[in-house]
């Protein structure tokens, strides 16, 4: 007895003394990485940009660091793709590393956070837009005005639109097909529309919902208010800006174009912000469309390619992921969003941000360009997992694996509907997104909701508002 | 920190000799004075470091402005004010308190109800198996299982319904009511924590004496009375451990609402710690996001306070 | 030489004067007394039918992620659900490598976990003993200060954690994870749970033998924690394998992502992810944390039970 335990109590003394050697061994093998000295391009100097982590892959990263490397030897680059779900995660995590003063060059911002940026972070790109006016010229001619319109503020520019998504419709022609329907013409009304989600609920099985959407800013609730002619906030136009269309954009493109979005004063209870409501609550209760969900619309994809779902708004990026989905080009199109009292529809762009903070702002700007080069784009954005913010990269080759049959649609979303506009994004945009998801969440539960939840909705946009950002 | 470490011993009071033991040898208490000091360090100021001050720090911070870029600014009693009137922070405290009622009183029920079944009659190895099954989510993360459980509670596709209407229930809106969805949330959370309970019950009804139990049938008593009458008191310290614990926790859930129903819809199901989060992650308002914060703090520390106390009524030592 | 000969006969001649009493005495739940035999109304095979309907409840969401990650996403939302899929795919695995550097963040996630869970059991074993052996003053405050902690959300002190860290140069780095996880609350008190189950005699023993205090944590005390602290160990791992909101919000470098800061980028931008992609990465994280519950149910197990009895 004694003697077991006392070889018992030896062998976990070696035990203990393997495990402690073990451990400092692995500590001292492993200083780098604990200390993160081991990373390339870490308080060397080098020029830093932030970049959103599930948009840019491993792949993605190499690619655009080699390819600078080649144009610039002379600039040290390093590319931090930030993992976070979303942009306002994302945005979390840079204001952090502001706070804590290691802040990057560079961020990829989008549409969601070009005014917050803008106003208290960013540097305006003004004089070396002018400054490289002829190495630019090709770049603005290859870009809609909507989508440089986006990206200014208070008549300065911020960034260079590189990639963009409107919200389209995309439709399941399985689902189409066993409605006995055609394919939506692109002048297509509302109640084609809902007459269409009729014939898709009548043909189909009970565990089949017609229209998928997801309650978020961009492509949620505020397509339909744009297609009824309104908005959440009020919205106009900066003065100024004419520094840029005057040099870059012919007269027929300048036409309405000023210094950027302003919106302002919530409209929430506005008529036909509450008439929008009430057509989503009539869909709803008529059983035509999803529940607004929390969160992201994640199962999406399996649902859509499965034909559980006939239509849902989505943009460009959407036919590299359903692509991925392993739908093929004829089993889905995409149309424009319908008309209601208008056809306006709404996108988000995005593009990157030079902050004040930055000791490298010559370097910085140098690859502001080189990331919105044809060439570059052309080689990040292989996949389909956006639109290109320029014209001349859609192509039926593009589209040919992927599909959709329709893809003009993408860009044509701009060029036919001029009016088409950013989603409204404020520099207040984290509390003006919250409270509108939370809202539109109680607003659809019923038809009577609806006025009530947008009572609720205009006293907390008010107060978010108010607030200086 | 290992500079931290050694200072450590210096700055601490000197402890004094316990009052009233047997006589020892001066050099005795001095070591063990000085072995508790060292034994102590490591915990005691790694806490103070990175508890007690950045707790310290909440509450500066909740009497100030501050959004990060800019340097803070004064605000007084500002924040608290603030807070006091926002309907969304006062909606997610009668959230959580209604989560945590809920979450903790069927956590603890199923964990009860399934240690008693588990420790009856039964081959070894079957309850070896139950046991495993019924601890296993706890060893996984929560965030993933949300991301899971989100699909399965989908009210169109998700198993969840499908199971449900199996045995005829209608589609329940679990994800998209304002009732369902705090249900949804509470059942993903007691899924995945009940085990712990669970295993403190199997603990504590292992160290109740056989004899106790043969004298108890002897006078009569069996089934769900001797239960009720024998095994549940002298179960009651296990059960202050499991409550205060998972009280505890419950009043700090986040990862399951945030994946889930991300606080909807409307506030149904926004926590305090959500708050807290999307206050200062996401709206750059640091100063109200400490200020609930500090409220929270307070609130748990008096539940658990009041636990205490409760239990000296109630709990029943051998 | 001779110093380790002694405190090995001291400990000999502690243990073999109390095995009798060890019996008893040790860690409580180890010898327990037998289970109850509850004379229940219900019969027998109608209470293990429930457990197993309960049990596969609790594994139903596990096994139908496994099932669904091998299925291709097309096949994922088929109900009723496909436990054994048709067309078996590794695709989605596949998918996971390419998409994320794999080795890299599971190196971080081990270095950070394991580091975590050694520093955990010292500083664990080492303030439980004190708290459960030695006297000195403040010692019930400080037990207080200790458990006090537990009721502070991480929420609340990230910002100044983070300035803290900050000042010590450790931002973006895996230290600056890994050392504000030393003390453990929890850890600390089932350590002290797990000391006051040990006999007083084997240390007063000792005593009378003329070992100091640091010789009867060392030769007595200490190589009977052995289990205790691998239920730490245990505790330490499944927790800090699983974290998020720390590395989250502290973690800026790509290159210093753990596990379950990788997985995100798998959802794809705007959620265009596959969801058997999702589920292969949620599947292949678990991995560890399953293997490591598998060696340390029993301390598990013994642990979290043994902080419910005796105070």
């Amino acid at each position: 007895m004694t003697d077991s335990l006392t070889s018992r109590r030896s062998l976990m003394r070696y035990g203990a003394y393997g495990a402690a050697a073990a451990a400092l061994g692995g500590v001292a093998a492993n200083w780098d990485r604990l200390t993160g000295a081991d990373i390339p391009g870490r308080d060397d100097g080098s020029l830093v940009v932030a970049t959103l982590g599930p948009a840019y892959g491993p792949a993605a990263v190499r690619t655009l660091t080699e390819g600078f490397r080649k144009l610039h030897p002379d600039i040290k680059l390093r590319i931090n793709a930030v993992q976070a779900v979303d942009w306002s995660d994302f945005f979390a995590k840079i204001l952090t590393q502001i706070a804590a003063g290691t802040a990057p060059d560079l961020v990829y911002v989008a549409t969601e956070g070009v005014q917050l940026f803008a106003r208290r972070l960013g540097v305006a790109l003004d004089h070396w837009v002018k400054r490289d006016a002829e190495e630019l010229r090709e770049y603005f001619a290859d870009v809609h005005p909507s989508l440089v319109e986006s990206m200014m503020y208070e008549g300065s520019l911020y960034q260079l639109p590189v990639e963009f998504n409107a919200a389209d419709m995309y439709l399941n022609k399985e689902v189409l097909k066993r409605a006995g329907a055609a394919f939506p013409a692109p002048d297509w009304t509302r109640d084609d529309f809902t007459a269409l989600l009729r014939d898709m609920k009548k043909s189909s099985g009970s565990r089949f919902t017609p229209y998928f959407w997801t309650n978020r800013l961009w492509g949620g609730v505020v397509p339909w208010l744009f297609a009824n002619d309104t908005n959440l906030l009020a919205e106009s136009k900066a003065p100024g800006g004419a520094w840029l269309w005057d040099s870059f954009y012919p007269p027929a493109a300048r036409r309405g174009r000023g210094g950027g979005y302003r919106w302002t004063t919530p409209r929430a209870t506005d008529a036909r912000v509450e008439e929008a409501y009430d057509y989503l609550a009539s869909l709803i209760q008529e059983g035509l469309c999803t529940r607004p969900e929390g969160g992201n619309g994640q199962n999406l994809v399996g649902v859509f390619s499965t034909g559980r779902v006939g239509v849902t708004p989505a943009g460009g990026f959407w036919a590299g992921g359903l692509h991925l989905a392993g739908m093929k080009a004829p089993d889905y199109d995409v149309q424009y969003f319908p008309r209601w009292r208008t056809q306006r529809m709404q996108f988000g762009a995005a593009g990157y941000a030079l902050l004040r903070t930055s000791k490298r702002q010559e370097e910085a700007w140098e690859f502001i360009k080189y990331a919105a080069r044809r060439d570059t784009l052309s080689r990040l954005f292989t996949t389909n997992q956006t639109t290109p913010a320029r014209r001349s990269m859609l192509d039926a080759a593009r589209y040919r694996e992927t599909g959709p049959r329709h893809w003009q649609v993408f860009y044509d979303t701009l060029d036919k509907f001029p009016d088409t506009g950013p989603i409204p994004a404020p520099p207040q945009v984290a509390e003006v997104e919250q409270v509108l998801l939370k809202h539109t969440g109680t607003a659809l539960a019923s038809r009577r909701a609806v006025a009530p939840a947008l009572r609720r909705m205009q006293g907390d946009l008010e107060k978010a508002m108010e607030r200086d950002v | 920190m290992t500079t931290n470490t050694r200072q450590a011993p210096a700055r601490r009071p000197r402890p004094a000799a316990p009052p009233a033991a047997a006589p020892r040898p001066a050099a005795r208490d001095r070591g063990t004075r000085l072995l508790a000091t060292l034994f102590l360090a490591p915990t005691i100021v790694g806490i103070v470091v990175f508890t007690v001050v950045p707790i310290i720090g909440s509450v500066v911070l909740s009497l100030f402005h501050w959004n990060v870029i800019d340097d803070p600014s004064f605000a007084g009693a500002a924040n608290y004010r603030e807070v006091f009137s926002d309907s969304t922070v006062l909606v997610s405290f009668r959230n959580t308190l209604v989560f945590m009622v809920l979450a903790v009183a069927l956590q603890l029920l199923i964990a009860l109800a399934l240690a008693l079944a588990v420790n009856g009659r039964m081959p070894l190895w079957l309850r070896s198996v139950f046991r495993s099954a019924f601890f296993f989510p706890l060893v996984l993360s929560a965030a993933s299982i949300s991301v899971v459980m989100k699909y399965l509670f989908n009210q169109d596709f998700g198993v969840v319904n499908w199971l449900l209407g199996l045995v005829g229930v209608a589609p329940v809106p679990w994800l998209t009511s304002e009732n369902g969805a705090m249900a949804a949330v509470i059942l993903v959370y007691v899924w995945q924590q009940f085990g712990f309970s669970f295993l403190l019950f199997v603990g504590g009804l292992n160290n109740i004496p056989k004899e106790i139990h043969e004298a108890a049938s002897l006078d009569g008593a069996t089934g769900l009375r001797k239960h009720l009458s024998v095994t549940l008191p002298l179960l009651s310290p296990t059960l202050l451990v499991a409550s205060v614990v998972g009280i505890i926790n419950a009043l700090q859930v986040f990862e399951q609402p945030y994946v889930l129903t991300n606080g909807g819809p409307g506030d149904s199901t926004r926590t305090v710690v959500m708050v807290i989060y999307e206050t200062a992650f996401e709206q750059l308002r640091f100063g109200p996001a400490s200020a609930v914060g500090v409220l929270l703090f307070v609130l748990i520390m008096a539940v658990t306070a009041l636990q205490f106390r409760l239990s000296r009524r109630f709990v029943h030592y051998q | 030489m001779s110093q380790a000969t002694t405190s090995r006969a001291t400990s000999r001649a502690a243990t073999s004067r109390t095995t009798d009493r060890a019996t008893t005495g040790r860690a409580g739940n180890r010898a327990a007394p037998k289970p109850i035999r509850a004379r229940h109304s219900l019969a027998p095979w109608a209470r293990i039918a429930g457990l197993a309907v309960c049990a596969l409840l609790t594994l139903g969401p596990v096994i139908w992620t496994v099932s669904t990650s091998l299925r291709t996403p097309a096949e994922s939302f088929d109900l009723p659900p496909k436990i054994i899929p048709t067309h078996p795919t590794t695709e989605s695995y596949r998918g996971v490598f390419d998409q994320i550097d794999v080795w890299l963040v599971a190196l971080n996630s081990t270095l950070v976990t394991a580091l975590i869970a050694v520093g955990q059991m010292i500083t664990a074993g080492l303030a439980g003993y004190a708290f459960a052996r030695l006297e000195f003053r403040f010692k019930k405050p400080l037990f207080g200060l200790v458990l006090a902690t537990m009721m502070v959300p991480l929420q609340v002190t990230i910002v100044p954690v983070f300035l803290v860290l900050k000042s010590m140069g450790l931002t973006d780095t895996l230290l600056g994870l890994i050392i504000p996880a030393f003390p453990t609350a929890f850890g600390t008190f089932l350590m002290r749970q797990y000391f006051l189950g040990m006999p007083k005699d084997l240390g007063e023993a000792a005593m009378l033998d003329g070992c100091g205090p640091w010789r009867i944590f060392r030769s007595v005390y200490a190589p009977l924690a052995a289990p205790g602290l691998a239920i730490v160990g245990v505790l330490a791992f499944n927790y800090h394998w699983n974290e998020f909101f720390r590395p989250l919000i502290l973690e800026t470098s790509g290159q210093n992502y753990t596990l379950p800061l990788g997985l995100v980028s798998l959802q794809g931008n705007l959620g265009t992810g596959s969801i058997s992609v999702v589920l292969a990465g949620v599947v292949l994280s678990m991995i560890p944390a399953v293997a490591v519950f598998v060696v340390g149910q029993r301390p598990l197990r013994e642990g979290i039970t043994s902080a419910g009895v005796n105070r």
